[in-house]
């Protein structure tokens, strides 16, 4: 970057000025690209020692303890697991690149379809719960720096403080409870109603889309309504963080200097909040939204297993109980590329916010 | 007051859309012509019945396939015809001939044929999957198994064998689940690397149970749906097992009626759905015992008869059933649970702790011992193991508990590398041996059994075992079974402690749901609502 720039200072306003620009964007993206190749190698590589130094015996957990010796044998065979670990890492490094993740032990079936199909349900459910959870968390946050020490501070405390520490299997059984078993406002756990569920093709593996593009009359609402409590549920934890955040980024904010002069020539105190506070954190707040979208992605194991929601985090999970490894490795770099991503998507927002404000 | 009147209008319409989206949710009602069922599938590998070899696939297999004889559902023992009409048994009491009923039709529409019996019982030994080891009981392998099943002409099947087994075992050894016939056009068709279908089986059924797979998600859902071609049509159209992984949310579903049957739910929600109105507990007994095990090779102590029966009096046999359990096991103490032929039913021991002190100090075992107990990381059996550490600690044994996975505690009782266990045992087919075979059978620790786990060289009841399993007559081999588990029960490195029962929460709606003592046995066929 630096070097790139140093190139370009000798002539800056000549007709060349677009190549450096190409060279300087080049220069980072390849170099992305290759720590982006790094991180999931390393991952790939703990994920890999991890699950064999665990005492799960994969073979054995396959078979069960009733077979024969020649059974378990034969499966230690096809599982490759004769073989040295490097030999065993190395043959699955060269298929995962050719896009082949093996087949899961426990399912039976390719892990890339595996995924395909379990992905989809966790990237609704933590979209829909960042969305609700940042919308709360952002309107919670403002409305208690704004009114520090009131009603609404309280309120906010308390919501944050319960959000960080119920267990959220319990309020997941406690929503269920109240929601579905008592007021029948909501319908039970799953993605979708029994009448539905086998009616309504799966094209994209996301519930809300495909239900729309079936064109059955109810299929929406219902698969909108199956998605409402667990995804108020997540947005409830992360909308914790969030106001926590952004209540005290607003009240460390509000004792600067230009607020101080904001206010001296009159603004009142939202004008300063919305058109001159949040502007300056809001890439912190992207930031912070963006992490807790992330460890969404990674699978709320916990919310799927309350609600039957068949995601990405209870794949990984049972695959990890049964030492599937091809599942469990094919899981883990899929959740690992997405939080990568993620990450690097933010670092461009942040950076581009940051230049809307410099100009 | 503009602005209070704005957030007013913006909240009435959030509200309004919330109640939009979720009135009219559907509560209490299951489509009329279809069974759901809420359990857990996770453990599902295989619905291929030569590897199928867990809970959720093998009790699949009744309503999917059919074998050439099967095992009466109220009376497990009673074997009766299926796809064979009759069977007739060589004189040399080392053959069995089927004469296939001719009018048995699989799901495809293609007629059984012997070619179907004859491929389904040599691919599941040469797969070699989990349950193949029942099949090679009567010495089947891979190399003389195309020998040993012929056709006879176009209703008539020969099996042979060469184990030193008599044909009532071997006719018990048909009634397990891998003796399911398949259809052998269907699944050739759909084989790939020599494979013998497995590959397609395992999400597939190719069968002529009352029943086929119309689709299988792992983790999801397996969908059953009628098969028009069974003679005996279900008066179901679907069969849906949901995959529902909480029990607590089982229990909401059973509850407010969004479930049919709700399985594997634990005692506290049994108890709570006990007196509800529209639902109603089935009790049912399992062929699982439940048994502790100790390593005599572990150490001296824990190789010393009088340790194994100091064991049996430190048990709160009735106080795990009752009070632990509540309904869902009873104390039992002998390897053969009761619905077998056989099985002892009498319980001579109970919680005795100055017995047991007293047999331990006349061996010279001194206290305090500290022994390694490993136990599954799960319900019940952490539980149990901890009323056990309670009740041990009185005599001076201190059980230091290990919690583990399965395949973690299967391994280290197949290496040794253990003191004490609890573990448990299902019969993988209807007859005395299949329990036998493992708790009273180790001759020199060549083959995995129970007993080599235990570290327990047994040559003599090993003859016995095996004089069991060959035994024609009826009422002796009843004899011998009671007498091997009488030796068993007295002194062993086994503590036979309960009996499951499973219990099965069944709306009221839903009648001539059946199932029976052994895993397998779960029919939906006569199911309706």
């Amino acid at each position: 970057m630096q070097k790139a720039v140093l190139r370009s200072l000798p002539e800056p306003h000549n007709s060349r000025q677009p190549r450096w620009r190409e060279l300087s964007l080049l220069g980072p993206l390849s170099k992305w690209l290759m720590s982006f190749a790094m991180t999931l190698l390393g991952l790939a590589l703990v994920t890999f020692a991890m699950t064999r130094l665990s005492p799960i015996d994969p073979a054995l957990q396959m078979v069960g303890d009733h077979a024969s010796q020649s059974t378990y044998q034969a499966a230690r065979l096809e599982l490759g697991l004769d073989q040295p670990l490097p030999v065993q890492f190395l043959r699955y490094l060269q298929q995962a690149v050719s896009g082949n993740f093996g087949q899961s032990i426990s399912t039976g079936q390719p892990v890339a379809s595996d995924i395909a199909r379990t992905f989809p349900a966790t990237l609704e459910l933590a979209t829909a719960a960042i969305i609700i959870g940042s919308l709360i968390g952002l309107t919670l946050g403002i409305a208690a720096a704004m009114r520090q020490g009131g009603l609404i501070d309280a309120i906010a405390r308390f919501v944050s403080l319960f959000g960080y520490s119920v267990p959220i299997f319990w309020l997941g059984l406690l929503m269920l409870l109240l929601f579905y078993a008592r007021l029948h406002w909501a319908p039970g756990p799953g993605r979708l109603d029994v009448m539905f569920q086998y009616t309504v093709k799966p094209v994209t593996g996301f519930a809300l889309i495909d239900t729309w593009m079936s064109g059955k009359a109810g299929a929406f609402r219902d698969a909108l309504a199956h998605l409402a409590l667990p995804a108020i549920v997540l947005a409830f934890h992360a909308l914790a963080g969030i106001s926590r955040l952004t209540r005290a980024s607003i009240l460390s904010e509000l004792g600067q200097e230009y607020v101080l002069t904001a206010r001296a020539k009159g603004a009142s105190l939202s004008r300063v909040v919305f058109v001159h506070i949040l502007p300056n954190i809001a890439g912190t707040l992207l930031t912070v939204i963006a992490l807790a979208y992330a460890s969404l992605l990674e699978g709320a194991v916990l919310t799927e297993t309350v609600f039957a929601w068949p995601g990405i985090g209870r794949y990984l999970t049972t695959a990890m109980f049964s030492g599937d490894m091809p599942a469990i490795l094919g899981a883990t770099l899929v959740v690992g590329s997405c939080f990568v991503l993620l990450n690097a998507l933010t670092d461009v927002a942040v950076a581009r916010i940051h230049k809307g404000q410099a100009r | 007051m503009n602005g209070r009147s704005r957030r007013a209008k913006l909240l009435g319409a959030v509200f309004s859309f919330a109640l939009a989206v979720t009135a009219g949710v559907a509560h209490g009602e299951t489509p009329a012509n279809a069974l759901i069922v809420a359990q857990s599938i996770d453990d599902a590998v295989s619905f291929d019945p030569a590897e199928g070899f867990e809970l959720t696939t093998v009790q699949s297999f009744n309503n999917l396939y059919q074998r050439l004889i099967e095992s009466d559902r109220a009376e497990g023992t009673k074997i009766g015809p299926a796809l064979a009409a009759s069977w007739e048994a060589g004189a040399d009491g080392k053959s069995l001939t089927f004469a296939l009923t001719g009018k048995s039709v699989f799901a495809s529409g293609n007629p059984v044929r012997p070619e179907d019996v004859i491929f389904s019982l040599t691919r599941a030994v040469k797969l070699n999957k989990s349950p193949a080891f029942i099949l090679n009981e009567l010495g089947w392998t891979a190399e003389n198994v195309d020998k040993a099943v012929e056709k006879i002409d176009d209703t008539h099947v020969k099996l042979t064998w060469t184990a030193d087994v008599g044909p009532a075992f071997a006719l018990s050894l048909l009634t397990a689940p891998i003796a399911s016939i398949v259809d052998e056009k269907t699944v050739s068709g759909e084989a790939k690397d020599n494979d013998f279908g497995n590959g397609w089986l395992k999400t597939n059924s190719a069968g002529s149970g009352a029943f086929k797979i119309a689709s299988y998600t792992p983790h999801e859902a397996l969908v059953l749906e009628a098969n028009g071609q069974s003679a005996d049509k279900p008066k179901l159209e679907n069969v849906i097992l949901r995959n529902v992984p909480d029990v607590a949310a089982r229990r909401l579903l059973v509850e407010q009626g969004d479930a049919d049957i709700a399985r594997g739910l634990g005692a506290d929600q049994i108890d709570a759905l006990k007196d509800k109105p529209g639902i109603k507990v089935l009790s049912v007994p399992s062929a699982r015992t439940d048994y502790i095990l100790i390593n005599s090779k572990a150490n001296a102590t824990l190789g010393n008869p009088a340790f194994w029966e100091a064991a049996r009096y430190l048990v709160d046999y009735n106080g795990i059933a009752k009070d632990l359990l509540r309904g869902q096991s009873q104390v039992h103490q002998a390897f053969l649970p009761v619905g077998f032929p056989g099985a002892l039913t009498d319980t001579p021991f109970s919680l005795d702790v100055e017995k047991a002190k007293k047999v331990l100090n006349d061996a010279g075992i001194k206290t305090p011992v500290k022994v390694e107990f490993i136990v599954f990381n799960d319900q019940p059996f952490l539980s149990i193991a901890q009323s056990l550490q309670a009740s041990f600690a009185k005599a001076g044994i201190e059980l230091d508990i290990q919690p583990g996975v399965a395949s973690d505690i299967y391994a280290k009782g197949r290496s040794g590398q253990y003191q004490m266990t609890l573990r448990y045992w299902i019969p993988d087919y209807f007859d005395p041996h299949s329990n036998a075979s493992a708790f009273s059978n180790n001759r020199d620790n060549s083959t995995n059994t129970a007993a080599k786990y235990a570290g327990w060289v047994i040559p003599e009841l090993t003859d016995e075992t095996l004089a069991a399993v060959k035994e024609q007559d009826a009422a002796k081999r009843t004899a011998l079974y009671q007498d091997l588990q009488k030796k068993v029960q007295k002194s062993s490195p086994f503590v036979f402690l309960l009996q499951g029962n499973d219990q099965v929460v069944i709306s009221d709606k839903v009648k001539n749901y059946v199932q029976g003592l052994n895993a397998d046995q779960v029919y939906y066929d006569h199911v309706e609502k």
